[in-house]
């Protein structure tokens, strides 16, 4: 689960958006026609994808990249999807929402590619997904979980990630709600990231502490431009709430984390919806020893125990190098957007998008990112897990069918 | 009480933070005219070079600004060399601004390459370490950075008052042309003085390293609330830039602590808008030429 919000600085790509649009103009003027047909079997599977492997969402868009890629290479090596080879067509859109749209409207018409995945973030994943919805195509997405993809109802949008991005911390307060009451925080202190994402998971758990009679002492909201959390975190300290509740993105959760070592205000419980969840950045940026007892939320982790992730590591680390605890979840979400593809080839021996699109919205899929299913709409009907720093390790600690550890509270002090 | 108090000192170490970086981007208007745009992406600049020296050979933070400050102002000289030098005329100002901002540009594009737009930060073992003084949190970093901060510029200020380069930079402050015709070279003073801003961004930068998680893009947010502190001080005027820089930290803080962050800049802004409109040369800034 890893959404940034798109900071000012992409005038470059708009201007070679409005180029592209005009160049596409053109072509269409000279007679193509459109439409979702679907190449002989023994062709190969063209698939097209528009990622930002340039601008702000470049880091992101590259680790989407790496998962589709890796799996196509391993689909290949075993044969290929219903024995047709997959060949995927990925474009740059350099994190631009204009882009995005060109891009995708060329796959389909010019590339007559015969299905897409989709971009990285909401903010592309909106104007791509009304390209595919109009040419009828298929649109499973591995990076578009904000409230506004599934406000456009699309029925043809499948989000492959547990649960909508602003249910993100719902498991938290699953877990908190869970124990007796005696057990469980007094007083509730939030501190949330003004931005669609963000804000919205903090109000999720507030809603339901507060039904549950946690007091909240606490609540401040910051925008997104604010570098320093000392002061907003020297006011939660003041209040000295049991439970803190970071909704956060990544810079802002260490920002808050860092504040409070330095005041030395160790809430019992402390949840970020993101940041605390990043295996490499998180111990680097707040030191290993202090990421003790945090919890976040993840779909997929480097030691997520889901079946298949071992494959999926060994084959990465394969194909890329590196460790496991370096791979971006987004390349885990983007390997199991053409998971998804695989089954349904097996499911149905056809791989058409009205089948795909038919076939998804009914039973329960199997990915690397949990046991999906979706609403009418696209948005996933299950929760995240509740992961929990132990022993400088994320480990899934609820629901307690696939935890590895019971979850640690109070939350140990700070190392300093 | 214990709240407000411990936001006024958290406001006093982060403005002098700030401080230190405007310093150097007043400096550099008061000599040249020149709007420096470029400030917060050599402040950025620095805070990777002191990432890259303690990652790769675990040179500390701090002193990793001994061999910062000295490269930054050599990039200044060759920046100002370079790209400003050749700038002529009565739009000079105007020219400037372009050609800062294309070094911003420039400066973050380069980063991008070659660290990528992923935020990090510069983690010593001591990063997080605060002092416990009469109930008060005091951060070592800050505090560290806000005694190098007075440092930097009592070194600027004995540049300025106490050297014959001082002299001539205060000469060209006052009126470049009765500088150049007692022998000042013009050329020179700007090349070095905007070395010299360039060198304090890269002091700056080492803490905001340790301070604040950064990428390539981060500089944006600096630069408006460097000329912000700048107007507000009174362009040209270092001594107004470090008191706007502390009054820009108490304000932010506090408000940020006791009301909402939400409010924080805007405050800031409300105190630029009534200190312009009755002293439209901002708190420091002098009628004549040469407040420096």
């Amino acid at each position: 689960m890893h959404l940034h919000i798109r900071r000012p600085g992409s005038r470059r790509a708009r201007l070679l958006a409005a180029a592209a649009t005009i160049a596409v103009g053109a072509v269409a003027l000279a007679g193509c026609s459109s439409g979702s047909t679907v190449s002989s079997s023994s062709s190969p599977l063209k698939i097209g994808i528009s990622l930002s492997l340039t601008g702000d969402f470049s880091d992101s868009g590259k680790a989407a990249q790496r998962g589709y890629d890796l799996w196509a290479d391993v689909t290949n090596k075993a044969g290929g999807v219903l024995g047709r080879q997959v060949k995927l067509t990925i474009v740059d859109d350099a994190s631009s929402p204009d882009q995005v749209v060109t891009n995708y409207t060329n796959l389909i018409t010019q590339n007559k590619v015969d299905l897409v995945f989709g971009p990285y973030s909401s903010l592309l994943t909106v104007p791509a997904s009304r390209v595919a919805s109009r040419y009828h195509y298929a649109f499973i997405e591995p990076a578009g979980g904000g409230p506004s993809v599934f406000a456009q109802k699309l029925t043809n949008l499948f989000f492959v990630q547990p649960a909508p991005t602003t249910k993100g911390g719902d498991v938290f307060a699953n877990y908190i709600l869970s124990l007796p009451a005696s057990q469980r925080p007094k007083t509730a202190g939030y501190a949330k990231l003004d931005d669609p994402f963000s804000a919205p998971i903090a109000e999720s758990i507030q809603k339901r502490f507060e039904a549950a009679g946690i007091k909240t002492v606490y609540d401040q909201t910051y925008p997104a431009e604010t570098a320093d959390m000392t002061p907003i975190m020297s006011g939660m300290a003041a209040a000295n709430p049991d439970v803190v509740i970071g909704g956060s993105q990544e810079a802002d959760s260490f920002a808050q984390i860092k504040a409070m070592i330095q005041l030395k205000f160790n809430p019992k419980w402390l949840f970020e919806s993101n940041g605390v969840n990043s295996p490499g950045d998180f111990p680097a940026a707040v030191g290993i020893a202090n990421t003790e007892g945090a919890f976040s939320s993840a779909d997929w982790y480097a030691d997520s125990t889901i079946a298949g992730s071992t494959k999926f590591i060994a084959d990465y680390t394969a194909k890329y190098g590196g460790t496991a605890q370096k791979i971006d979840p987004t390349s885990a979400e983007a390997y199991s957007a053409g998971l998804l593809l695989s089954q349904v080839a097996k499911k149905t021996g056809k791989i058409d998008n009205a089948t795909i699109i038919k076939t998804l919205h009914t039973g329960t899929w199997p990915t690397l990112v949990g046991n999906l299913s979706w609403d009418q709409y696209g948005a996933p009907q299950g929760a995240y897990l509740l992961i929990q720093w132990i022993n400088g390790k994320l480990t899934t600690v609820f629901p307690a069918s696939t935890a590895q550890h019971a979850p640690v509270a109070p939350k140990p002090h700070w190392a300093g | 009480m214990h709240a407000f108090i411990q936001a006024v000192i958290l406001g006093i170490l982060t403005g002098g933070v700030y401080a230190l970086m405007a310093s150097g981007q007043t400096l550099i208007f008061g000599i040249m005219k020149v709007v420096n745009l470029a400030q917060g992406a050599l402040v950025v600049l620095g805070a990777y070079l002191t990432y890259t020296l303690f990652t790769q050979l675990g040179i500390d933070p701090f002193l990793s600004i001994l061999i910062t400050t000295p490269l930054l102002f050599l990039v200044g000289v060759a920046v100002q060399w370079a790209l400003l030098r050749p700038l002529h005329g009565d739009d000079v100002a105007q020219l400037s601004l372009l050609v800062t901002f294309a070094i911003a540009l420039g400066i973050e594009g380069v980063l991008s390459f070659a660290y990528s737009a992923t935020l990090t930060n510069v983690q010593p073992s001591y990063a997080n370490f605060s002092w416990t003084v009469l109930g008060y949190q005091v951060s070592l970093v800050r505090f560290v950075a806000f005694v190098l901060s007075l440092v930097m510029l009592g070194a600027l200020y004995f540049i300025l008052q106490r050297t014959k380069f001082g002299r001539s930079v205060r000469a060209t402050v006052q009126n470049p042309m009765s500088a150049q015709l007692l022998g000042v070279n013009a050329n020179r003073v700007s090349a070095l003085g905007f070395g010299l801003g360039a060198a304090t961004a890269a002091a700056a930068g080492s803490v905001f390293g340790m301070l604040n998680s950064f990428n390539p893009g981060s500089h944006y947010d600096l630069i408006s609330r460097l000329l912000t502190i700048v107007v507000l001080g009174g362009l040209g005027s270092i001594g107004g830039s470090v008191v706007a820089a502390l009054v820009m930290g108490v304000a932010s803080s506090v408000v940020s602590a006791l009301a909402s962050p939400i409010w924080s800049d805007f405050t800031f802004f409300i105190v630029l808008l009534l200190v312009l409109l009755i002293r439209p040369r901002g708190l420091f800034g002098a009628r004549t030429r040469g407040a420096l």
